[in-house]
C-alpha cells in the first residue's frame, strides 16, 4: 500500500475510532478479537488510544467526521442542556493508576504528562495520607480562560473547559493562572507525533497534540458526545469515579455502572471541592477518604516541600 | 533435544507466570488454623453472600463464572482451586489484611461479617456440601405501562414454572428506574401481588428532559432472566433546568461577553493614547510645513 | 548650570561651536574600538539568535522550563527590560514637568534606555512563546479581558511614545548636524539627517510646535508609563499563586523599575563621560543629583519591599508561608538576601555619604544595583512557580526545580546585546545630549543655532 492511501485511511479511521472512543485498557474490554479470523487485506491503523491495530480492509467504512472548522465550532458550543460533574470517592482510590494510563493513551500524552494525576496527599502531620486523583476541575469561574489572550482555552455551556490547540500561542499564562496545576505544555514533539501526522484535529479530545501548545483534561468531551463516560471514569477498577449531568441530578459509577442521585451522593458523604476558598467553583467533587479499605503504600515525603 | 527445549520453554513460562503473580501470599501458621466462630449454615452463607455482593463482587466476579476483573494479579474466582486451597483461617487473614490491590477489610467490616464472608466462600469448597445453590436465572416476562394521569407504573410479571409454562410471578420485587445520561437511576422498588401485578406510584420530583419527558425502565432482579421494559418519553417529570453558564458580562468568557466597563476602559484608554499620538504625529507634519514658510 | 545670559554674540557663537564640537565628536570620530564594539555586539546577538533558531526547531523543551516552572528566565528578562525602560518616563517626563533643570542633559540618555528596554521587552516575550509563528493570533483573536493583550497594547504604545519623545527634541539637533557636519560624516548619514530634520529652519513657530508636542508627549507618557509596569505586574498578580497574589504588585513593580532605570542611566552617563570626554557636560553635580535620586527611589522601593514581605511573613498563610520560607531561609535565601542587602539597603546607606556620590564609586554601586535588579526579577518569577498549591508528583526530577539551560542563556545574551546595540546605535548616530536645549540652558540665544557656520 502506498504511503498516501495509508495516511488517508489513518486519517478517517483515526478520527472514527476516536469518535467511537475505544479506550486503551483492553483488559477491560476483551471482546474484539474477531479481526484475526477474517481473511483478506489487512491494514495497520492507529486508534485514538495510541495503539496500532491491524484491521481487515473490508471492515472499514468511511467515518462521518465533521470538517475541521465544524468540529471546532461544535466543540466550542458543547452538548446542549448538559452540565457535567464528576465525583471522586477518595476512600476507594488505591492508586491503581488505570485512569492515568488510559488517559495518556486517549490523549496522546507522554509518560510525564498527566491530564489526570493521582497524588499522594496528607493534609496535616497527624492525619492519614491518601491518594487523590486530580483531573482538571472545569471550574465555573475558570482562572485559566480568564487570562488567555487569544481565546484558545474557553468554557462551554455544558461546563467543560476546552483548548483549541490550533489557536494556542503557547504563552503559558493559563498554566500560571491554574491553582490546581492541571495544565501540561508540549515542550517537545508530542508522543508518537509521526503516527498522528495528517489525522484531522479533534478539539474535543485535543488530538493530535501539537508542539508548543497547551493540553489538559477535557472530561473526554469526544466520548461524552457519543454517550460514553470519560476514559478515566471507565478505566477505573476501583469504583472511584462518578460522572454525570448535574441538570438531571444523576451520576454513574464508571466501574459498577451504578447510577445514583448526584445531590444525595454529595450531601450524604460530605463532599467537598478542592481549595474552595479560591472561588474557582470546581465541577469536580471529592468524597472524603473515610473508611478506606486499602492501606496507603506511598511515600509522603514529597508532599508540599 | 526438542524435549529439552520444550522443557526449557515450560520452565520459562512457569517462572514468568510466577513473576506476574509476584510472591506467594504467606499466612502465618497460627493464623491459618484459626477456626470460624460462625456456623456453616444457610442463614450465615446467605448473609455472607449479601456482603460479598456489595464488597467483593466488583473485582472477584460471580462465583464459578470466572468473570473477575482483569487486574494483575488476577483476583481469583471464589470457587476456583486457588481460592479453595486456603484454610478458613487463611481466608479470614487475607481478606482482613489485604495485599496490593486487595483491600484490607478489617478497617471497614466487623470481624463477624468477615467470618460470614468466609462462610460464603466455603459454600464452594469441594469438601462441603453447598447449602446455598446458585440457581440458574428463571426465565420471566415483564409488562409495564405507565398511566400518566394517575402517575402509576402498572406492572405485570410472569415466570416460567417447572412445567415450562408461564405463570404469574408473585411477591417478587420489581425495580423501577429512570434513564439518565450514562445509566438507569433507581427510583423505587415494588412487590408483585398474587396476580403478578404491581403498581408503582411515580414520585412528583422526577427530573425529565428540557420538556419534562422521562424514560422509565422496569426490570426484575438478578434471579430472573427477563428483558427490561423501557417506556420511552413520558411527560411525567419536571422539566430539567438548564441554567446558562455563559452570560453577558463574565470576565472568563469571550469578547462577546466581556463586561462592558472593561471593554470601554480598555478601548477608552487605548483610543485616548493613540489619538494623542496621532496628534503628535500631526505636529511633526506641522513642523515640516513650517519649514517652508 | 545657571542661566547666565551671555551678552556678546561672538561669545555665544564660540560657546555654541564648542558645544557642538564636543557633542558631535562621538558621531564624527571613526575608531577601531567603536567598530570592535559593534562587531562584538552583533556577533553575540547573532549567537543568541542562533539559540532561538534551535529553540524554534526543537521546542521550548530545550529550556529548563517544565510544566510546573513554566515561566523562567525569559519572563524574568521581560520584567527586567520593562523595568529598565521606565526611567524614560521618570526623567524625561515626570522630572521635566516638575521643572527640574539639572535633569535636562540626561533626558536623551533616559530615552535611549527607554527605547532599548521596551523594544527588547517586546522581542523577548515573543521568544518565550511556544508558537511564535502564531503571534498574529493575538491581533486576530485578541481577548480584551486578558492582561497579555493589555500588556502587548501598552508595550507598543510606550515604544511609540518613547520613539517620538526621542525624535521630537532631536529635530533641531538634526538640523544642526545637517548644517554643521558637512563632509565629516558619510553621505548616507547626512541624507538621514537631512530627511529626519524635516527642513528645520528654527523659526519661532517651529520651536513652539516642538515645545507643544513634547509637552503633550510628556503628559501622555505619565499614564502610559505607569500602565506598562503595572500591567506587567498584573501578569503575576492576576493569578492565585502564593507570592504573586498581592495587591501592591503594581506600585511595587513601578518603584523597583525606577531603581533599575536610574542605575542604568548613571552607568550610561559614566560611559559617555569617559568615552567621549564629556566631563563638562555630565558633571560631577549630575552624578551627585542622580545618586540622590537613586537614594530616593530606593527608599520608596524599600518601603514597598517591607510591605510585600513583612505583611505576609507575619501571617505565614499555608502556601504563602512555604513560598516565603523558601526565599527567606530556603534554596533562594542566598540570592534573596544578597539582592535585598547589596542591591537595596547597602546602596541606600552608602549614597547618603557624599564620598560615594562621586562618579566612579556611584557607577560601581549602580552596576551592583542593576545586576541585583535582574536577580530580583528572577526571584519574583521562579520561586513562586516551584511551589504550586498541590504537590509536584509523578514527573521527572527536573520538573521540580528550575535551572536555565545554555539555550536560555544564549537567548538572554541576545536580548542584552540587542538592547546595548540599540543604545550604541542611537549614541553613534545622534548626540547623547540635546544640543539646542543645553545651549539654551547655557544662555545662548536660539537665533545662533540656526545660523549657518562660516566655514
Amino acid at each position: 500500500m502506498d504511503k498516501n492511501t495509508r495516511r488517508k485511511f489513518m486519517k478517517t479511521l483515526g478520527a472514527s475510532i476516536g469518535a467511537a472512543g475505544i479506550i486503551g485498557s483492553s483488559s477491560l474490554l476483551s471482546s474484539c478479537n474477531k479481526v484475526e479470523t477474517v481473511a483478506g487485506d489487512k491494514i495497520t491503523l492507529l486508534t485514538s488510544s495510541g495503539e496500532l491495530v491491524e484491521v481487515d480492509k473490508a471492515m472499514l467504512k468511511p467515518a462521518d467526521m465533521p470538517s475541521l472548522s465544524e468540529n471546532q465550532k461544535r466543540g466550542r458550543e458543547g452538548l446542549p442542556g448538559k452540565s457535567w460533574v464528576m465525583v471522586i470517592d477518595l476512600a476507594k482510590c488505591r492508586n491503581a493508576r488505570e485512569c492515568m494510563k488510559a488517559c495518556q493513551n486517549h490523549h496522546q500524552l507522554r509518560p510525564e504528562q498527566h491530564h489526570i494525576n493521582v497524588l499522594q496527599m496528607q493534609d496535616t502531620e497527624d492525619t492519614a495520607p491518601y491518594y487523590m486523583p486530580k483531573p482538571c476541575k472545569h471550574c465555573d469561574n475558570p482562572p485559566c480562560t480568564k487570562v488567555c489572550p487569544v481565546n484558545a482555552t474557553f468554557k462551554r455551556d455544558d461546563g467543560i473547559v476546552l483548548i483549541d490547540n490550533e489557536r494556542c500561542i503557547g504563552c503559558r499564562f493559563c498554566v500560571a493562572a491554574c491553582p490546581y496545576s492541571a495544565r501540561v505544555f508540549h515542550w517537545f514533539e508530542p508522543r508518537d507525533a509521526e503516527k498522528y501526522e495528517g489525522v484531522a484535529y479533534n478539539i474535543e479530545c485535543n488530538v493530535p497534540q501539537k508542539k508548543g501548545t497547551i493540553s489538559k483534561c477535557l472530561f473526554s468531551a469526544d466520548r461524552l458526545r457519543d454517550d460514553k463516560l470519560p476514559t478515566c471514569v471507565s478505566a477505573c477498577p476501583n469504583g472511584v469515579y462518578w460522572f454525570g449531568d448535574r441538570n438531571e441530578d444523576a451520576v454513574t459509577n464508571g466501574t459498577t455502572k451504578e447510577t445514583v442521585s448526584f445531590s444525595k451522593l454529595v450531601k450524604d458523604n460530605a463532599a467537598y471541592t478542592l481549595m474552595a476558598e479560591l472561588g474557582t467553583k470546581p465541577r469536580v467533587y471529592y468524597l472524603p477518604p473515610k473508611d478506606r479499605t486499602s492501606p496507603f503504600q506511598g511515600n509522603i515525603e514529597e508532599h508540599h516541600s | 533435544m526438542i524435549k529439552k527445549l520444550t522443557l526449557l520453554i515450560v520452565v520459562i513460562l512457569f517462572l514468568s507466570a510466577q513473576q506476574g503473580i509476584s510472591q506467594e501470599w504467606l499466612v502465618p501458621a497460627d493464623k491459618q488454623s484459626i477456626e470460624n466462630p460462625s456456623d456453616y449454615n444457610l442463614e450465615n452463607v446467605k448473609k455472607g453472600k449479601d456482603l460479598y455482593m456489595t464488597n467483593c463482587k466488583s473485582c472477584h466476579g460471580d462465583a464459578g463464572k470466572n468473570n473477575s476483573l482483569a487486574l494483575v494479579p488476577l483476583p481469583p474466582d471464589i470457587a476456583s482451586e486457588t481460592m479453595q486451597a486456603n484454610s478458613e483461617g487463611s481466608l479470614f487473614y487475607k481478606l482482613s489484611n489485604g495485599k496490593g490491590l486487595m483491600p484490607a477489610f478489617e478497617t471497614t467490616l466487623p470481624e463477624a461479617d468477615r467470618w460470614l464472608l468466609v462462610n460464603y466462600i466455603m459454600n464452594y469448597s469441594p469438601d462441603n456440601t453447598p447449602v446455598w445453590v446458585d440457581l440458574p436465572p428463571v426465565k420471566a416476562r415483564l409488562k409495564a405501562t405507565v398511566n400518566t394521569v394517575n402517575r402509576l407504573v402498572e406492572i405485570f410479571a410472569e415466570a416460567e414454572n417447572k412445567t415450562g409454562n408461564y405463570s404469574n410471578l408473585t411477591e417478587t420485587p420489581v425495580n423501577v428506574c429512570v434513564e439518565r445520561a450514562f445509566g438507569n437511576l433507581p427510583i423505587g422498588q415494588v412487590l408483585t401481588d398474587n396476580e403478578g401485578n404491581a403498581e408503582f406510584s411515580i414520585p412528583e420530583n422526577i427530573i425529565g428532559d428540557e420538556e419534562g419527558f422521562v424514560t422509565v425502565v422496569v426490570s426484575l432482579g438478578e434471579d430472573f432472566e427477563a428483558k427490561k421494559v423501557t417506556v420511552e418519553k413520558l411527560k411525567i417529570g419536571i422539566p430539567k433546568e438548564t441554567p446558562k453558564l455563559i452570560k453577558k458580562g463574565v470576565i472568563w468568557s469571550t469578547n462577546e461577553n466581556i463586561p462592558m466597563w472593561m471593554l470601554l476602559s480598555y478601548l477608552g484608554a487605548v483610543g485616548g493614547a493613540w489619538l494623542a499620538i496621532i496628534y503628535v504625529v500631526f505636529q511633526i507634519v506641522k513642523i515640516r510645513r513650517l519649514s517652508k514658510e | 548650570m545657571e542661566m547666565n545670559k551671555i551678552e556678546s554674540p561672538e561669545e555665544s557663537r564660540k560657546l555654541l561651536d564648542k558645544i557642538v564640537f564636543d557633542l558631535t565628536r562621538s558621531i564624527v570620530k571613526k575608531d577601531e574600538l567603536t567598530r570592535f564594539w559593534f562587531f562584538i555586539l552583533i556577533v553575540f546577538a547573532g549567537v543568541g539568535l542562533w539559540g532561538w533558531a534551535i529553540q524554534i526547531d526543537q521546542g521550548l523543551g530545550v529550556t529548563g522550563m517544565r510544566d510546573y516552572v513554566s515561566w523562567g528566565m525569559y519572563i524574568a528578562n521581560f520584567v527586567f527590560f520593562v523595568a529598565f525602560s521606565l526611567v524614560g518616563f521618570l526623567i524625561s517626563s515626570a522630572m521635566h514637568l516638575l521643572n527640574i533643570h539639572w535633569v535636562k542633559p540626561i533626558s536623551r540618555v533616559a530615552e535611549q534606555v527607554a527605547i532599548a528596554g521596551v523594544a527588547l521587552a517586546g522581542i523577548i516575550i515573543v521568544m518565550d512563546m511556544g508558537r511564535p509563528d502564531r503571534l498574529l493570533n493575538v491581533f486576530l483573536h485578541g481577548r480584551f479581558a486578558s492582561p497579555i493583550v493589555w500588556d502587548l497594547t501598552v508595550v507598543t504604545t510606550y515604544l511609540t511614545i518613547s520613539v517620538l519623545l526621542f525624535y521630537i527634541p532631536l529635530i533641531p539637533d538634526l538640523a544642526l548636524l545637517r548644517d554643521r557636519l558637512g563632509d565629516e560624516v558619510p553621505k548616507w548619514k547626512m541624507k538621514i539627517y537631512t530627511i529626519l530634520s524635516l527642513g528645520w529652519k528654527g523659526n519661532a513657530k517651529q520651536y513652539k510646535t516642538v515645545y507643544h508636542a513634547m509637552r503633550v508627549l510628556m503628559i501622555l507618557i505619565v499614564p502610559v508609563g505607569l500602565s506598562i509596569h503595572t500591567v506587567t505586574s498584573w501578569l503575576f498578580a492576576a493569578t492565585l499563586r502564593a507570592g504573586w497574589d498581592t495587591t501592591i504588585f503594581g506600585p511595587y513593580f513601578v518603584a523597583g523599575a525606577f531603581v533599575a532605570g536610574v542605575a542604568a542611566v548613571i552607568i550610561l552617563m559614566y560611559i559617555y563621560r569617559i568615552r567621549h570626554g564629556l566631563q563638562e557636560y555630565f558633571e560631577d553635580i549630575h552624578f551627585d543629583k542622580m545618586a540622590k535620586l537613586l537614594v530616593f527611589v530606593s527608599l520608596v522601593y524599600l518601603y514597598f519591599n517591607v510591605n510585600e514581605f513583612l505583611v505576609p511573613g507575619y501571617k505565614m498563610k499555608t502556601a504563602e508561608g512555604i513560598h516565603l520560607s523558601n526565599i527567606f531561609s530556603g534554596g533562594y535565601s542566598l540570592m534573596f538576601w544578597s539582592v535585598q542587602i547589596s542591591g537595596l539597603i547597602l546602596p541606600t546607606i552608602l549614597l547618603l555619604f557624599k564620598f560615594f556620590r562621586k562618579p566612579l564609586s556611584l557607577v560601581i554601586i549602580s552596576v551592583v544595583v542593576l545586576a541585583t535588579a535582574w536577580l530580583k526579577r528572577f526571584i519574583i518569577v521562579i520561586p513562586t512557580m516551584e511551589h504550586p498549591f498541590l504537590p509536584i508528583q509523578n514527573v521527572p526530577e527536573n520538573f521540580h526545580h528550575y535551572a536555565p539551560t545554555s539555550i536560555e542563556i544564549m537567548i538572554t545574551l541576545f536580548s542584552f546585546c540587542a538592547a546595548i546595540l540599540i543604545i550604541s546605535v542611537l549614541a553613534k548616530f545622534f548626540p547623547v545630549i540635546t544640543i539646542w536645549e543645553y545651549a539654551e540652558e547655557k544662555g545662548i540665544d536660539k537665533k545662533y543655532l540656526s545660523e549657518q557656520p562660516k566655514n
